[in-house]
């Protein structure tokens, strides 16, 4: 189910009319007004406060004086204000900014959504941060490589290879296939290293109840709607798949949208296949994440993919809900004639943060202040553990992190750690924020993410910005690829269907997107 | 003449003060924004704002309309508009007639309510249900077990799509449509139907020749609003129940601009789509309104 709410857009006419009338300005108490409380760090300086927003899934603000306040502003110097502002997948969020944006009151350091960096960067409303960042935030600078910087220059919309944004990064590869290794051992199979002993595994799993209740319920594998979340089923085929979108690698030489490749064609076509033998499950293209993590927490799935990091969730569930201690392993890529598999890897998230191109000089080092303590290793520690009694309990001299709730918990807002990843620093993080009875999950994600990264491998479009879409909407959000695809695994259509998509896509715009990109990718190689 | 209108203000003024807040809000909430219409032919842009964006001409008409897909959206919506008017449409006033002719008051009551009540839930929970309702454990497949059959899963059949929507459409919507029909039946003098008695007239021949002509100007003019929205079909129900694999008969202009117009937020796009629908709409409407006051000497003006 699609929970989006959108308005009709007859109404899109009152945009200019809420521009002008509906944003009034907000409650928030405007900064530099304090200097009477002399907490720490800052001495006899007055602490400037600056706006920043981000994503927010539902914990408290964070309000001048607020507890996370104080402790932002005694570890990291300045004040932070961050309002609430709904989510909603990105799309509330994105709408509010452009308001505030429109109104004048852009905030002094936020994260950017689908891509509005470029407009505001040639607007000249984002700060310029080329020579900023060296100077005030040497931290943040030399946290993220230099070839990584030289991504972010070639992306620059004015084309003057200046830096707009601050990139987010994953030092490893996140992804995997993850395979009940208690089901194998029960069934006495062993590691499946190529296609056909996968197959094989898979029809196991379905015929010789693995998990013992006497009913053939299991489901093999599978994923959810869009054909996203079963990247494990493309990667033996060698096709770059991020989460279930289609990305860019080279292919014979040339950077090509792996949905047009004939490596696509063959990984279809096996899909298809497994679909009609009842080896995916039956539903997964109408599968919402609810309905597929349900189905993997409630004992009946063999295997699936998503981020290893996260694997404590499926384990922790299914123990919760079944009383069954699983245990994950990671699915090697398995092998295919002719192809080279892989799990796909992207060092670049979307842009994490950008700078508002302030007037104000002090708001601005304010700013640069912040992102250069924040990105110093030494705090990310604590900025993880947030407040103690709201975010985290100190038990005989050992920190853990609370339970999640949105009730009574501000937003940690700054998060450097989940920024720039890196996988010693995650191992270590869940090792020592766990609490003893969660350890035998947390050991087995440790061990896969361990695992999980000789099968990865960096795409050549890693960090291709969302500009070479422009003027084709479709081609960005991969509407005729999801369709082609669902239909052909399907069986709705034969697999030669998949000549006329890539003939229809070109047509549509791939042409010309693929002309940008290339032309990206020759800048980024220089 | 003008003397004339002048002098019935005056003598009925306290009429026209109580018409100032109704039209106040057609004015602000109706006219006004009327004239963000003309982003339409600019390329509108925050920074810029209202005023200062270029005008781009008819530019986004022509993207909609040199489109791949346009053919196969236009031809999607103008269907589910057709079914809609044709198939969905009647049923309330067949509801009306036939609930008319129940007896016991209480029954009526409870018939009439049962009816209501799927009004009221939202087209992202009936979406739910009907995902759940065709899922491999729903009803529809449990029904198809007990003879026999594999399990369809309608929510991802091309060939299921327009049919759902359709009995979708009428099960949510066509008892709420009744009550204007009930309140016009119900001010049909009684004396017509002890008349129709007398003359030896069956319940049949007493809805065909009283009820059903007397409804007829009703009917005529919430067909003529209906047919104004052919078009606009109405966002939520098209894109609650679809799936990318029935994009190929489900996708309609309303979830084509939701994608490509509003989510990568190209107002001056969407509001030249939203400014088509009105102006097709508005022109089946003078159109069939022409007709009407022909052929019915009646109709919306």
């Amino acid at each position: 189910m699609k929970f989006h709410k959108a308005g009709s857009w007859l109404t899109a006419g009152l945009a200019a009319l809420s521009i002008v009338s509906g944003c009034s300005e907000s409650a928030e108490t405007p900064a530099n007004s304090t200097g009477n409380d002399s907490g720490a760090a800052s001495g006899a300086e007055e602490t400037v406060d600056i706006k920043v927003w981000g994503t927010n899934i539902g914990y408290k603000p964070i309000e001048k004086g607020s507890k996370l306040y104080e402790f932002y502003k005694e570890k990291l110097g300045v004040g932070v204000i961050h309002p609430y502002v709904e989510w909603n997948g990105g799309t509330n969020y994105l709408n509010q900014l452009n308001l505030k944006i429109a109104a004048n009151e852009m905030p002094d350091l936020f994260l950017p959504q689908q891509g509005i960096e470029d407009s505001l960067a040639k607007n000249g409303a984002i700060a310029d941060l080329t020579d900023l960042l060296p100077e005030y935030a040497p931290n943040l600078w030399n946290a993220i490589p230099q070839d990584m910087w030289n991504i972010v220059k070639a992306n620059d919309p004015t084309g003057q290879g200046r830096i707009y944004y601050i990139p987010g990064m994953v030092d490893y590869g996140r992804y995997a296939g993850l395979i009940r290794q208690d089901w194998l051992d029960k069934l006495g199979l062993k590691m499946p290293t190529t296609q056909d002993e996968y197959v094989k595994v898979l029809e196991a799993f379905r015929d010789r109840d693995p998990n013992g209740n006497g009913q053939k319920d299991e489901i093999p594998t599978g994923g959810r709607e869009e054909a996203r979340w079963m990247d494990h089923l493309f990667a033996m085929y060698g096709v770059a798949m991020f989460e279930g979108y289609p990305d860019w690698d080279l292919y014979n030489g040339e950077l090509t949208y792996s949905a047009t490749t004939p490596n696509m064609k063959a990984a279809l076509e096996f899909i298809a296949k497994l679909y009609k033998e009842g080896l995916i499950d039956k539903e997964s293209l109408l599968n919402t994440k609810d309905k597929w993590d349900g189905k993997i927490q409630s004992d009946k799935v063999g295997n699936y993919f998503h981020w290893v990091e996260t694997g404590y969730l499926p384990l922790e569930n299914l123990y919760k809900n079944t009383g069954v201690k699983a245990e994950f392993s990671v699915l090697p890529v398995p092998k295919v004639d002719g192809f080279e598999g892989f799990y796909t890897w992207k060092k670049f998230t979307p842009p994490a943060w950008v700078v508002k191109n302030n007037k104000d000089e002090k708001k601005l080092m304010a700013t640069l202040k912040l992102l250069n303590n924040m990105y110093d290793e030494k705090n990310w520690n604590d900025l993880y553990l947030g407040v103690e009694g709201m975010h985290h309990v100190v038990k005989d001299g050992k920190a853990t992190r609370l339970p999640d709730d949105k009730s009574t918990q501000e937003n940690l807002i700054l998060d450097p750690y989940s920024k720039i990843s890196t996988l010693d620093f995650m191992t270590e993080l869940n090792k020592n924020t766990a609490s003893e009875d969660r350890m035998w999950a947390i050991e087995q994600v440790n061990r896969n993410m361990q695992e999980a990264q000789q099968y990865a491998k960096v795409i050549a479009g890693d960090g291709m910005p969302a500009s070479v879409y422009e003027g084709y909407p479709d081609i960005n959000n991969r509407t005729l690829y999801v369709e082609y695809a669902s239909k052909i695994i399907l069986g709705q259509y034969p697999i030669d269907k998949f000549d006329e998509f890539v003939e229809k896509w070109n047509k549509s715009g791939g042409e010309e997107v693929t002309k940008r990109a290339g032309e990206w990718y020759a800048k980024v190689q220089k | 003449m003008q003397s004339h209108s002048l002098h019935r203000m005056k003598v009925y003024w306290p009429l026209y003060v109580m018409a100032v807040p109704g039209m106040l809000f057609l004015i602000v909430f109706k006219f006004i924004p009327l004239a963000g219409s003309v982003i339409a032919f600019k390329d509108y842009s925050v920074f810029r704002g209202f005023i200062d964006s270029p005008w781009v001409g008819f530019k986004h008409f022509g993207t909609l309309i040199h489109h791949p897909d346009f053919l196969r959206v236009f031809t999607n919506t103008l269907l589910l508009g057709g079914f809609k008017l044709f198939l969905v449409f009647p049923v309330p006033v067949l509801l009306a007639l036939m609930i008319n002719e129940i007896r016991k008051a209480a029954l009526k009551k409870g018939i009439q309510t049962a009816l209501y009540i799927p009004h009221f839930l939202s087209w992202v929970i009936i979406g739910g249900i009907l995902f759940d309702f065709f899922s491999l454990s729903g009803l529809f497949n449990i029904i198809l077990g007990w003879f026999g059959h594999d399990p369809v899963l309608g929510m991802q059949e091309s060939s299921y799509f327009r049919p759902v929507f359709i009995l979708a459409s009428i099960w949510k919507d066509a008892g709420w449509g009744t009550v204007v029909y009930m309140a016009a039946i119900s001010a049909i003098d009684p004396q017509l139907y002890e008349s129709a008695m007398i003359d030896g007239a069956s319940k049949f021949r007493q809805i065909r020749h009283i009820t059903f002509p007397i409804l007829l100007p009703t009917v005529l003019i919430l067909f003529l609003l209906e047919i104004g929205n052919f078009l606009d079909l109405g966002f939520d129900p098209v894109y609650n129940l679809l799936t990318p694999m029935t994009y190929n008969v489900g996708d309609i202009l309303d979830t084509y601009v939701f994608r490509t117009g509003i989510q990568q937020g190209q107002y001056s796009f969407a509001t030249a789509v939203g400014l088509f629908q009105s102006v097709i709409g508005f022109a089946m409407v003078y159109t069939f309104n022409r007709i009407s006051r022909k052929v019915s000497d009646g109709g919306l003006w």
